[in-house]
């Protein structure tokens, strides 16, 4: 068995796990970080996209409120292009009644959230759809992230410092030393499976940053602890509605917030204590909900088309708590083992959100020292991620750089303006085993025809590819891992043929069977449109019905028994079957 | 239907929507046809589906699918359209679609063997059933045992031969690709296959082709292409390629626009105004007023109205054919609430008024998805029925992808029916007047 | 930045499904790789702006030439058209608007100065040398037909034929436009002579510039003040249930839907202008449909290719010109099905554009070839069309109007006056 030696094991692919990779290898650890799917395939890439102000907790949770402020403010310089400055409204509309409002405004100064009242006209001015009866509104420094591209340049900024990170690498269970009361994490037991092979990672130190399935993890060492998984379903409108963060001036609530994140605005998000952060449902009163929040923002949005649903799980953590998720706070949380159950050589990061990844990752890694011995200091907040030369990210960059280099017959997915050498450039320079994970990287198939016209190219090209007799296979590993210009049409006008073909291990090369990733993309696809097909998105689906089976036939393809061991998931039932009315 | 300048109004501008303005023209009415936009012609890969698969067998494709639809099928589910028209209209229908192919000098034709369904290679190289081809797609016959070389252009961004032929060799057939370089094609940089069909027209482009095609056949190979074979001067093209190379050069139908099916609706389209046909589209029927039963006729409908720059055009016929396609089309709607209705008539429909009885969680499912199974139910006329089996209107016919009981998509019965429906639509609104 | 107007016209683009019909139907980027097509620039691209965006990201919608075809062929709805429209006006309003744009966005300002000496401003305009210059200086192509000033204005005949001009209980308001208030007079002749003999007597109010070509140049603001006016002056013929008939396919539609939806003037004198206003042979259609329309035609034997323009089938009232040209006996009308002239307003006017405009023609050239040598002339409704068809074809065109007033015996053809 293949067995790796390193000083810090981080399970977990998210932004905190990645950021704690980032973190412990600048400050001169040994690094390795496991990741059971693709990287933010968890939380990180299943959230509205909000940069927090720190607005939204300043009443209810003013330490976060003051944490997200911090952190707003120093992801902008690490993280720049991954995060668009659209500025974020409170607004009090005829249903916000109360003192809240004057609440808000003592909190934000309490915290240090900078916050301005401005007239109804200004920001009617800025965003002509909001609802007229709105009474007051307050700006703060609220953005949108895109949180795959943000992860990904920290992976790579990672990488550049010396961590080796491995997506698709599942922990089945942790090594454990030691009896009772000298119990010890020692690595953890992993499995490789698109390969289908055990190894066997020895670590110092095991930080799990597993999110909402920090249980799961805990569990493996015998131990428990009181990790809420609150489930939130959001939906992404077609177009982007509203270019501002427009957030209820009232405590915290389902529905409450609209973010133009991309080409598209996620209405956001119902709150469910769930038992199994997996296999997560979309009821139909939840995406009913988002709907009729979302017109007391923005009347008229429950008749826009919606391209998508998805839910995430939040990691909520509270000891010894037993209420309604959205009460537990969302502070992180940083379990030191040794201290509450006599574990050594494991720490528990969870709770906290994706604004405050970087912090989460700064205190872990702290805590980490303490027990590893010091070495340099934490450098995250002053440091950058490749790819911040680009600026901050607007809009109009894709079209933009797709007009300047005169791209248009390029585009692979017409919707998202991805063009061929975007895609095969990921496909070289970073690891890929699914479409999906070309999504995460490029944004393949995510606006209105929900891959209707791009599974079909994408598959094409990146068989070809495969087979291209220039083409040579790279060891595995290899990949540049280059991710900091991947969402630039203008930075990838060729494709980079000198990275040679793309780095799939002969042993992977299952994977890469054309009518297997053909058809897994499709069923990913059906699955986040199900719980909001009706309308233009039915008859969009119906076309690309036509296209995949009239024209192409893909259901009588070759290879149909084949199956990818990534994939099952995608076959989660998502339809629509409950009611519409919330249950009381 | 005295009183009207107009006999027959055919809403819709798809594959039932001509079907029905041809045979209403042909049995002499005076027929207008009015459409929102173009549609269901240019998606598809432009032949005639019959029937594909089966439900109780969705792996292997009907061999005999009008054998099939007019025997098994018509007994097993009475209620499918095709089990309402019966052995003798279906023929009709198809036997009067491909005589009008031959005079538009577009030809369709069919399997060597009578009656059977075509197997032709797709854009990935999966084997699809199919009944009725236009010529440059027979070439590409899978019964026929001579090898292929499939021929693409690098940078294309809808045809992938490397992959077509991967697909088809795993089946058995014997094919190749060659990737030819994109200026072969067309110098433009940015064009689709229809722009590059168009291309093709012009006969210099075409002999650099041909030169192309010429270098790379291998004695005995046929060439498949994408559906770039000309636009306008189709059979031009296709002939100047095949008597140029000595081969038989096919193309493989690919992602919309359809280059087929646009060259079939243009043509189609100007034979019916050389009939007296006006084909408008931009012409959204917006309401309708109907007319209350006089002389035990039942309900008729007394006008349709459409949205102008302006007020709403009125449009009175003695007969209305609706063909405005189902939930693809347009020709349903529907909401969050799970409500989904006919767009003109508000027509009673099979289709269930809940989202939770729509869909099957995997999208690849031989059940299909309730949600399109469902639509117009009608009588062997074609006539609409409520709940209770009257007729809705005594005036209005349905035709193609509104109809109720089959899955047209999953079943490969797309054009079949619709050409199969518009044709009896138009016979019985003939019949009426 | 988005006005209220996004509202209107853009969630349309949520009804695109990708489909390419529109795209493969645009006769522009059929011609040139300038214009990556009406899918890419209208729906897909309107995704990628937003209000208050750090500059226009994309520039090629300048090169649509509204000519709506992809309107016309979209099976969702999608205004396609609209979205560019507002696009274009997005980007004059961040660069400003060119001199030459100016220019012809106020065509009907530089009309009305050259009819004051209409022969000197002929020449100024048509010698060889200004136009060199106008090209090269202004970015005016040289080889697209300017129109030639009217020795009299419409509005001179009308005053001076006061005398013989029908009185009768029949009543109907005209709306000239302002080609043939300055450049075709003899339109409006045979207009009001058709109008005469179905027993209506005409009404010319004032009336100013519809306001299209600033639209097309992307002045907003002066289109908005220009359709004021209109409504100001046509609104009380309007409420008096007198119907507005024009003979300018593009000016009627800017009247009736395009300046209302495109500059956000909903209210309810808007609407009530929008409902009054009617085409000449959209009226002359009712007209026939209530038993009213004379037909004591000539035969009129000829070949006529006819071109039913663009801007005329925006107005989606399907052709009645043709229909009523068709009741003229042994006139062989040829319609034809090209997607549009190229000439698109002020579009053909633009040296870069020129080209494309010449290419785009060229169908409907072609098929006025086809019909043989014995076409002697060529018929569409819009002015600007029927210039840039005289180019590509080298034949005279005719409005329906004049062909119909020719038809009851009223007017002749070569001449292009009353008989």
């Amino acid at each position: 068995m293949k067995r790796i030696d390193t000083e810090i094991l981080v399970i977990g692919g998210g932004a905190t796990g990645t950021g704690v990779a980032w973190d412990a290898a600048l400050r001169g650890y040994r690094v390795v970080l496991v990741e059971r799917r693709d990287l933010t395939h968890g939380t990180t890439g299943r959230y509205h996209g909000l940069l927090h102000s720190g607005g939204r907790y300043v009443v209810k949770d003013p330490v976060s409120a003051t944490e997200c402020i911090h952190e707003n403010r120093i992801l902008r310089k690490t993280h720049t292009h991954c995060i668009e400055d659209t500025g974020g409204f409170f607004v009090v509309t005829p249903e916000d009644e109360g003192d809240y409002p004057d609440k808000f405004v003592a909190g934000c100064a309490a915290t240090g959230v900078p916050c301005n009242e401005i007239s109804l006209k200004e920001a009617m001015r800025r965003e002509p759809l909001l609802n007229p009866r709105i009474s007051r509104v307050f700006e703060v420094p609220d953005g949108s992230a895109d949180s795959f591209l943000a992860t990904h340049a920290t992976a790579q900024a990672a990488r550049m410092a010396g961590a080796q990170l491995l997506n698709y690498h599942q922990v089945t269970g942790l090594i454990i030393e030691g009896g009772d009361g000298e119990k010890r994490v020692v690595g953890a037991h992993v499995r490789d499976v698109a390969r289908g092979e055990d190894l066997e990672i020895r670590a110092q130190m095991t930080i799990s940053a597993t999110g909402a399935w920090a249980n799961v993890v805990a569990h493996m060492a015998g131990i428990s602890i009181s990790v809420i998984p609150g489930k939130g379903t959001m939906v992404a409108m077609n177009h982007r509605v509203l270019n501002t963060v427009v957030n209820r001036c009232k405590m915290p609530a389902d529905g409450d917030i609209i973010v133009p994140v991309h080409t598209v605005a996620v209405i956001g998000t119902t709150d469910e204590r769930v038992a199994d952060p997996e296999n997560l449902r979309i009821e139909p009163w939840e995406v009913q909900l988002m709907l009729e929040e979302g017109e007391k923002l923005v009347p008229g949005i429950s008749r826009a088309r919606v391209v998508r649903a998805w839910a995430g799980v939040r990691p909520l953590y509270q000891e010894d708590y037993a209420g309604s998720s959205r009460d537990a706070t969302r502070k992180f949380a940083l379990l030191d083992h040794k201290e509450r159950h006599n574990i050594d050589g494991f720490i528990t990061i969870t709770g906290g959100k994706w604004t405050t990844f970087r912090l989460m990752a700064e205190k872990t890694v702290d805590m980490a020292t303490s027990y590893l011995g010091e070495r340099k200091p934490c450098i995250t907040a002053t440091s950058s991620v490749p790819g911040v030369d680009q600026g901050p990210y607007w809009l109009g960059h894709r079209l933009h750089e797709i007009e300047e280099k005169k791209l248009q017959g390029q585009l692979v997915c017409e919707c998202e303006l991805v063009t061929r050498s975007m895609l095969e450039n990921a496909v070289r320079q970073n690891p890929t085993i699914t479409l999906d994970d070309l999504r995460r990287d490029v944004r393949l198939g995510m606006g209105p025809c929900q891959g209707g016209w791009c599974t079909y190219r994408a598959v094409g090209i990146v068989h070809e590819m495969t087979v291209s007799e220039t083409g040579h296979p790279a060891e595995s590993g290899t990949a540049e891992w280059d991710v900091a210009y991947m969402q630039s049409p203008a930075r990838n006008v060729s494709s980079s043929a000198s990275a040679g073909a793309p780095a799939i291990p002969d042993d992977e090369r299952a994977l890469f069977n054309p009518n297997l990733l053909l058809r897994d993309f499709l069923q990913e696809r059906w699955k986040g449109v199900t719980p909001i097909l009706w309308g233009q998105q039915l008859k969009q689906e119906r076309l690309d019905e036509l296209i995949y089976l009239s024209v192409m036939n893909v259901d009588h393809l070759p290879d149909r028994d084949l199956s990818s061991p990534v994939t099952e998931f995608y076959r989660y039932d998502t339809t629509p079957n409950g009611n519409l009315e919330a249950p009381e | 239907m005295s009183g009207h300048s107009i006999d027959l109004l055919v809403i819709g501008a798809g594959w039932s929507g001509l079907m029905a303005a041809y045979t209403a023209a042909n049995a002499g009415l005076k027929v207008q046809v009015i459409a929102k936009g173009l549609g269901s012609m240019h998606w598809a890969a432009g032949s005639i589906d019959l029937f594909g698969y089966a439900p109780d067998a969705p792996d292997t494709p009907i061999h005999r699918p009008l054998e099939y639809v007019t025997g098994k099928l018509a007994k097993e589910q009475p209620q499918h359209p095709y089990a309402l028209l019966g052995k003798d209209r279906l023929v009709a229908a198809l036997d009067s679609f491909v005589a009008l192919t031959h005079e538009l000098g577009l030809s369709y034709g069919g399997a060597a063997q009578p009656g059977e369904n075509l197997m032709l290679p797709t854009a990935v190289g999966a084997a699809r059933p199919t009944y009725l081809a236009p010529q440059a797609q027979l070439g590409g016959d899978l019964g026929r045992s001579e090898p292929m070389v499939i021929v693409g252009f690098e940078g294309l961004r809808d045809f992938y031969p490397q992959l077509i032929a991967e697909n088809l060799a795993k089946q058995g057939i014997q094919a190749r690709a060659v990737l030819l370089p994109f200026d072969v094609l067309t110098d433009r940089r940015d064009s689709n296959t229809v722009q590059q069909a168009h291309g093709m027209d012009d006969p210099a482009r075409r002999s650099r082709l041909i030169s192309e095609l010429k270098k790379l056949a291998k004695t005995g190979e046929r060439i498949g292409l994408p559906p770039i074979l000309g636009l306008d001067d189709h059979a031009a093209v296709l002939f100047d390629m095949q008597s140029q190379t000595g081969a038989t050069v096919f193309e493989i139908a690919t992602l919309p626009p359809s280059v087929p099916g646009m060259r079939l609706f243009k043509a189609w389209r100007n034979r019916l105004n050389k009939m007296g046909v006006r084909v408008d589209s931009n012409m959204e029927v917006v309401s309708a007023q109907s007319e209350p039963s006089s002389n035990g006729a039942g309900p008729s409908v007394h006008l349709v109205e459409s949205a102008t720059s302006a007020r709403p055009m009125k449009h009175r016929a003695g007969g209305y054919v609706l063909a405005t396609g189902g939930i693809m089309g347009g020709g349903f709607n529907s909401d969050h609430e799970g409500h989904v209705w006919e767009t003109i008539f508000d027509l009673p429909l099979t289709t269930p008024q809940a989202r939770s009885e729509w869909f099957n969680p995997v999208f690849i499912n031989p059940a299909g998805h309730p949600v399109f199974s469902g639509g117009v139910a009608v009588n062997e006329a074609m006539q609409p029925l409520d709940g209770d089996g009257e007729v809705v209107y005594s005036n209005l016919w349905v035709a193609g992808d509104l109809l109720a009981h089959d899955n047209p998509i999953l079943q490969r019965s797309l054009e079949g029916t619709a050409i199969a429906t518009g044709f009896a639509a138009a016979k019985a609104a003939a019949a009426a007047s | 930045m988005h006005t209220e107007s996004w509202q209107s016209v853009g969630p349309t683009l949520d009804e695109c499904i990708k489909c390419n019909i529109c795209a493969s139907y645009c006769p522009v980027a059929a011609v040139t790789d300038l214009f990556p097509g009406p899918k890419f620039v209208g729906p897909q691209a309107q995704r990628f702006r937003e209000n208050g965006q750090p500059h226009s990201p994309d520039h090629s919608v300048d090169y649509c030439s509204g000519c709506r075809v992809c309107n016309e062929v979209c099976p969702t709805g999608v205004r396609i058209t609209e979205i560019n429209t507002r696009a274009r006006a997005e980007l004059a309003e961040e660069h400003g608007i060119p001199l030459r744009n100016r220019m012809l966005g106020r065509n009907d300002v530089l009309a009305k100065l050259g009819s004051i000496v209409p022969g000197l401003a002929n020449f100024g305009l048509h010698n060889g040398l200004s136009r060199t210059l106008a090209d090269s200086v202004m970015g005016i192509s040289k080889g697209a037909k300017l129109p030639r000033w009217a020795n009299d204005t419409f509005a001179k005949w009308m005053k001076k034929t006061a005398e013989q001009r029908l009185k009768s209980d029949k009543k109907v308001v005209y709306y000239h436009g302002c080609s043939t208030m300055y450049y075709e007079p003899f339109i409006g002749k045979a207009t009001v002579a058709v109008f005469e003999h179905h027993g209506y007597e005409v009404i010319v109010p004032e009336q100013g510039c519809c306001g299209l070509p600033l639209l097309n140049n992307a002045e907003f603001p002066e289109a908005r003040k220009y359709h004021q006016r209109n409504l100001d002056w046509l609104t009380p013929y309007a409420r008096q249930g007198y119907p507005i008939v024009g003979t300018s396919s593009s000016c009627t539609l800017t009247l009736k839907e395009e300046a209302p939806e495109m500059l956000d003037m909903h209210g309810p004198e808007a609407h009530e202008l929008t409902m009054a206003v009617w085409d000449i042979f959209e009226w002359l259609r009712e007209l026939q449909e209530s038993g009213q329309l004379q037909t004591d035609f000539r035969p009129l034997p000829m070949v006529l290719p006819y071109h039913s323009p663009c801007q005329y089938r925006a107005h989606r009232i399907g052709s009645p010109s043709l229909e009523i040209m068709s009741l003229i006996p042994e006139l062989d009308i040829r319609e034809s099905h090209a997607r549009c002239c190229g000439g698109a307003g002020t579009y053909v006017y633009k040296k870069e554009k020129y080209q494309i405009a010449m290419d785009v023609g060229a169908e409907l050239f072609d098929f006025v070839k086809e019909q043989g040598a014995e076409v002697t002339m060529t018929s569409c409704n819009s002015e600007t069309c029927r210039w840039h068809i005289e180019t590509g074809t080298d034949l005279p065109c005719r409005h329906p109007i004049e062909i119909l007033a020719a038809a009851y015996g009223l007017y002749d053809l070569d001449t292009r006056d009353l008989v």
